[in-house]
Formats: C-alpha cells, sequence, structure tokens
C-alpha cells in the first residue's frame, strides 16, 4: 500500500485512530459494513453515564412515513425547572449508523450540560431517499415540542446537533424548521458537518484534505445515495443540501467544529463565513491535524479540547 | 460611533460582557492626525502586577536596525529562571494599525506569556507609517530575528524554537515576517526559523473595507475598527490607495501567492471583526498549501475583544493561544 502522503500532517496523538477505525470501502457492500458498526471502542461506561435513562420511543412519521425510532437520554434525578434539550442525529454518510453509535457521547452530553438528549434513528439512504430522512429527524423534532411537559423540556431552549452526516442533517433540520415555522430550534451544534455535495466532485480538489477515514469517493457514494443522483451538478436542488441553500437568514446560532485535515473543512468555513454574513452569531473552531472522525483516537488532547469547545457553547446557548 | 450608512447593527450579536469595552474605549479618528494616538494608547490597563508577575524582569535593549536603517528598541521579558537552556523564545510584535503602538501596550499579556511558557518574550518596536513605508517595519522586525539567532547562546535560545506571534496590525507584520523569513532561508539554509506563527485578529489584506458598500460584510467592522482606519492604515504603509491593482503583492499577506512552507499557523478571530473573512480565507489558503493550521472564530468578539479579560470566552482563547505555543514550541505547561 502506498504511504498516505499527508501522514505528516496528522497529529502524533492521533495517528492511533487511524488504525482503529474499520474500513468504510462502500464497495464490499453496505451490509457488510452495516453490519460491521463504526467499530467505537467504548470504554467501561462510568456510573454517572449510566445513570443516565436511555428509552426507546416509537413516533409516527411524517406524512404517513414508518414510525420513527427515538433514544430519548434523560439525566438522573428530579429537575427543578424545565431542561433544555437537543435533538441529535447521528452520523455515518447518510447510509450507515445508528442512534445507539452516540450513546457514549450522548450520555455525557446529557450530565455535563444537565438536558435532555433525543437522537433520532433516522432511515437511511439509498433505501430511502431524500428528503426521508429529514422528515424524520422533522417528526423527531415536532414530537419534542409538542410533548415538552412529559419529557421536563423548555421547549425554548432546544437546540439540533450532529456529527458528520448527522451534523447535515441537523444543519437541514434548522432550515427546514425555519422554512415551515416548526418548532423554535436556538442553536445548531455541529461536528464536521456533511453539508455540501459539491464536495469531492470539484475539478480542483484541496491537496491535502480527505485523506483518512471520508474521502472524496464515500462523499459522492455518501449523497448519491441520499439524493438518488449524481452529487455536484444541476440536478441537485438547493434544497437538498444545506450548502445550496441561498439564503441563510434567520438560522440558529451555529457553532462548527472540524479537522483541518477533514474532507469538510472548506465547506464548513465557507458555511460559517455565509451565515456570517446574514447575520447568523456563528463559532468555528479548526482543530490542527486532526481527520474526520478523530474520536477514533480516544481521549487525545485535540479530542478534550473540542469536547470541552462544543460543552461550553452548548450550555452558553441553551443558558447553562 | 458612527456607522456607515444602509448598513445593520451588529450590536445585538455583541455579548453583554463586551458592553463595558464599547462604552468606554474611546472613539478612534485618524483623520484629525495621529500625534493623540501615538505613545501608549491602547495600552494594557494597569493595575498592580501580582507577584507572579512582578518576578518577570523587563530590560529594554537597542540592537542592530537593518543595514542603512536606525537602530531597534526591543524589550526582553524573561523569568527568572528559564525551564531550559537552550529553550525556546518567543518573537512579539504589537499592533496598532501599522501606525501607532509601542512594545509595552501588551505589558501584561508578555508578562503572562513569559511566565507561563517560562522562556524570554522579545517584544520588538518597529518604524511605524505612514513616516516609514514598507517594507520598513517588516525588515525592522526581521531584523529583531536575526538578532535573537546571533545572540541565541547569550540568551539561552535554541535558535530551531523561536515561534512568533502578533495582534492587529502586529499579526499582521508577523504574517509578513514569517513570509520574508521563508524566502530568506530558500536563498541562504543559515537565515533564521521561525517555528511557529500565533496570529491573533491579523491585519492581513488591504483589499478589505475598499471597493463597493455591496461587497462589504455587512456584520463586521462596525466597532473599534472600521473599514475607514484600515483603509488609513494600509495606505500610510502601502504609500498609496489600498485595494488596487498596483499594491504589490510582497507587502500584503494576503495577496502572496505562495504560502508553502511557511510556520504552522494559529489564527484567532472575532466573529464581529473586519478581519473576520481575510482571517478564514488565509487559513483556508495556507492548508491548500500544506501548512498545518489552527483557527478559532470567537462568537461575538470585535477586534480588540480580547482586552475584556474578564469575559470567559477571553480566558478561552487566551488558553488556546497559550497551548497552541507551547505545543510548538515543545514546553510542558504546568
Amino acid at each position: 500500500m502506498t504511504e498516505p502522503k499527508c501522514s505528516h500532517l496528522v497529529a502524533p496523538e492521533l495517528l492511533p485512530g487511524l488504525e482503529n477505525f474499520p474500513s468504510l470501502d462502500f464497495n464490499l457492500g453496505l451490509e457488510t459494513i452495516r453490519e460491521g458498526g463504526l467499530g467505537q471502542q467504548m470504554p467501561e461506561m462510568p456510573p454517572e453515564l449510566a445513570a443516565v435513562s436511555c428509552d426507546e420511543r416509537h413516533i409516527p412519521g411524517l406524512n404517513g412515513a414508518p414510525d420513527v425510532r427515538l433514544l430519548v437520554y434523560t439525566p438522573p434525578g428530579k429537575a427543578s425547572a424545565p431542561r433544555p434539550a437537543v435533538c441529535h442525529i447521528h452520523g455515518g454518510g447518510y447510509v450507515i449508523g445508528t442512534a445507539e453509535i452516540n450513546d457514549f457521547g450522548n450520555r455525557a452530553m446529557a450530565v455535563e450540560v444537565g438536558c435532555v438528549i433525543v437522537s433520532v434513528d433516522y432511515r437511511l439512504a439509498p433505501e430511502t431517499r431524500w428528503p426521508g430522512s429529514l422528515e424524520d429527524c422533522y417528526a423527531g423534532l415536532c414530537w419534542m415540542a409538542d410533548n415538552a411537559g412529559e419529557l421536563g423540556i423548555d421547549a425554548s431552549r432546544i437546540a439540533v446537533a450532529g456529527e458528520s452526516a448527522g451534523g447535515g442533517h441537523a444543519a437541514a433540520l434548522a432550515i427546514y424548521a425555519r422554512d415551515k415555522k416548526g418548532p423554535a430550534i436556538c442553536f445548531q451544534l455541529l461536528d464536521s458537518p456533511m453539508l455540501d455535495d459539491r464536495t469531492g466532485t470539484d475539478s480542483d480538489p484541496h491537496p491535502h484534505t480527505g485523506e483518512f477515514i471520508w474521502t472524496a469517493e464515500r462523499n459522492r457514494f455518501g449523497w448519491e445515495a441520499l439524493l438518488g443522483v449524481k452529487p455536484g451538478g444541476a440536478d441537485v436542488r438547493a434544497e437538498m443540501a444545506p450548502a445550496r441553500t441561498e439564503d441563510l437568514s434567520g438560522l440558529p446560532t451555529t457553532f462548527i467544529s472540524v479537522g483541518s485535515l477533514d474532507l469538510f473543512m472548506e465547506e464548513n468555513i465557507e458555511y460559517i463565513r455565509r451565515l456570517s454574513r446574514v447575520g447568523v452569531a456563528v463559532e468555528l473552531h479548526i482543530i490542527p491535524g486532526a481527520y474526520h472522525g478523530f474520536g477514533a483516537a480516544g481521549m487525545s488532547p485535540q479530542f478534550v479540547q473540542v469536547t470541552e469547545l462544543r460543552n461550553d457553547a452548548l450550555a452558553r446557548a441553551l443558558g447553562g | 460611533m458612527t456607522k456607515p450608512h444602509d448598513r445593520p447593527s451588529s450590536r445585538h450579536l455583541v455579548p453583554p460582557e463586551l458592553a463595558g469595552i464599547l462604552e468606554n474605549f474611546p472613539h478612534v479618528d485618524f483623520s484629525t492626525g495621529l500625534e493623540a494616538y501615538r505613545g501608549n494608547f491602547i495600552g494594557d490597563e494597569m493595575p498592580p502586577l501580582p507577584p507572579e508577575l512582578k518576578a518577570i524582569s523587563c530590560e529594554e535593549r537597542i540592537i542592530p536596525g537593518p543595514e542603512g536603517a536606525p537602530d531597534i528598541r526591543i524589550l526582553i521579558y524573561r523569568p527568572q529562571i528559564a525551564a531550559e537552556n537552550p529553550g525556546p523564545a518567543l518573537l512579539n510584535v504589537h499592533g496598532g494599525g501599522y501606525v501607532i503602538g509601542v512594545p509595552e501596550q501588551n505589558d501584561l499579556a508578555n508578562r503572562t506569556k513569559a511566565m507561563k511558557l517560562q522562556c524570554p518574550v522579545v517584544v520588538t518596536s518597529y518604524r511605524l507609517a505612514p513616516e516609514t513605508q514598507w517594507p520598513g517595519a517588516v525588515e525592522d522586525c526581521y531584523a529583531a530575528l536575526c538578532w535573537m539567532q546571533a545572540n541565541a547562546g547569550k540568551l539561552g535560545i535554541d535558535p530551531e524554537r523561536i515561534a512568533l506571534s502578533g495582534e492587529s496590525a502586529g499579526g499582521g507584520h508577523a504574517a509578513a515576517l514569517a513570509i520574508h523569513a521563508r524566502n530568506k532561508l530558500r536563498q541562504d539554509a543559515k537565515a533564521p526559523k521561525i517555528c511557529f506563527q500565533l496570529l491573533d485578529s491579523p491585519m492581513l489584506d488591504d483589499r478589505t473595507g475598499t471597493g463597493s458598500s455591496a461587497d462589504q460584510h455587512p456584520f463586521t467592522g462596525e466597532f473599534m475598527w472600521r473599514p475607514e482606519l484600515n483603509q488609513y492604515g494600509w495606505k500610510a504603509l502601502l504609500g498609496q490607495e489600498p485595494g488596487t491593482d498596483t499594491v504589490p503583492e510582497a507587502a500584503v499577506p494576503a495577496r502572496v501567492a505562495e504560502l508553502a512552507d511557511l510556520p504552522p499557523c494559529c489564527i484567532t478571530i472575532g466573529s464581529l471583526d473586519l478581519f473576520l473573512e481575510e482571517s478564514l480565507e488565509y487559513a483556508r489558503r495556507l492548508t491548500r498549501a500544506g501548512v498545518p493550521v489552527e483557527l478559532h472564530v470567537v462568537p461575538g468578539g470585535f477586534h480588540g475583544y480580547t482586552l475584556a479579560k474578564h469575559w470567559k470566552l477571553v480566558q478561552m482563547i487566551d488558553d488556546i493561544e497559550l497551548h497552541a505555543l507551547a505545543r510548538a514550541m515543545g514546553v510542558k505547561l504546568d
């Protein structure tokens, strides 16, 4: 195998993660990869995280779609006041992954911020094309708002959050909810979000991003599976990809963190720039030497740093 | 405080913790001349220094300037005992729109860095514009860097571990110095090296704030450092109208086409800072050139927000910057 050309740019603490990550070669077939899971090697669950309750719920889908499965995480103990909440959406290139893959992270977020988290187990592509999964997420969001009392949440403090394709869904959900005049979203916490089908199709690719874990080829695969058309072309309508949305005004305060070697780095910078231009409050952190999914390297200094930044931003946004 | 016509205000995007700065910072207007602003205008508030910062020595030295140019005044901050000998060192360049400012103005921040990094911090003065146009100031900064290398033994410095930092116009000069030093190093392997560049709200691009108002970012540059001040500063440095085709590429970091082989870079910038977009673009272009990059956009920060020492996000950014420097310089923080 040829030596990866950008490995000198990877932070030394993150190199082990490259070995840990399971192969995402979609040529092997999606079933094989879905069965393999994303290979999260989770440390043993500490008691304070195990104390977070996780309830599985099934709610009606939008417009007669199948029921949507949700995981509802509630911090232990009785809250003195309604809690803020996060509608969380997992990643996996739009084609793999389940709500379970972020079990550890969601429990930690629930405890750290004192919020209820609802993770949406949306229908995957290519079996379900756009906008099916987006509508699943919207159903989850509406359910949270409609059942705020039962869930013990403050419907005026609901954020959306997601990593990778989950971040793409979260961004799309914020746009969708705005346009439908749906439930108010106070914040979008986007971790290396997959926002732009054109990334990985252009004639001038970034020479140093997208070498590890999530490549241009996988990105094209994921977007084509979601959209049902070749990504990057005129067939893709603006509503199908957050980065193509023309009017970004009125969207919630946005936080993005992304690695400097992540395929999505440039599209994420551009999204933040465009949001700032229409008066949306923005925060951006580019983590040096970090590839897409660098959490695979465990509790590296980079992971600790970005987790702190994210939790801090979330706490600020939710009035913590 | 005036704002351009037909622009929405960004005031609602300013966090309440920063309101005091906006209300108390004097309105800067260079159209009446620079005299009122020369000297330690932006200087850190000088409350009594806590003992650990008082223990940092601050020595003024006069060192040779570039050939044919005047000597340069520098300040050297040093902890009582450096952690390592030879060890790393930091060269800091002060800001002031290219036209004002003195090395003393960041006394608190520089003492703090010397203490936390346990190494010397050299703060260089440079000839200000418009009296001195490009490339005088960057050559002064380069002379300071050369002096550090030439006196590394006496100063206890490892010349492979000299990092560079600057804020605002100091960040612009720092970026330009990094480019200049790279170019010199390509011609002469014995030229001084820079291991890292920390650019805090850097002034990188003369084109920012010029052009039609339709091109201008509607929400940045309303407070503290405004487009007209930016045009003034760049015009003074360049000796010609900024934002035009006759501006030499070498004089403006954002215009330099070739960014390969520059030192790893950390940029921090407020989301309301006039320099937001040029910072994003410079960071992006550095990554394309294979330069390791770290970037942090601080929500609600206007230019100069770091004056708000009590604000949690300033503490966050100070911490991020310190860690970035420490990592690059091989320093283990306490």
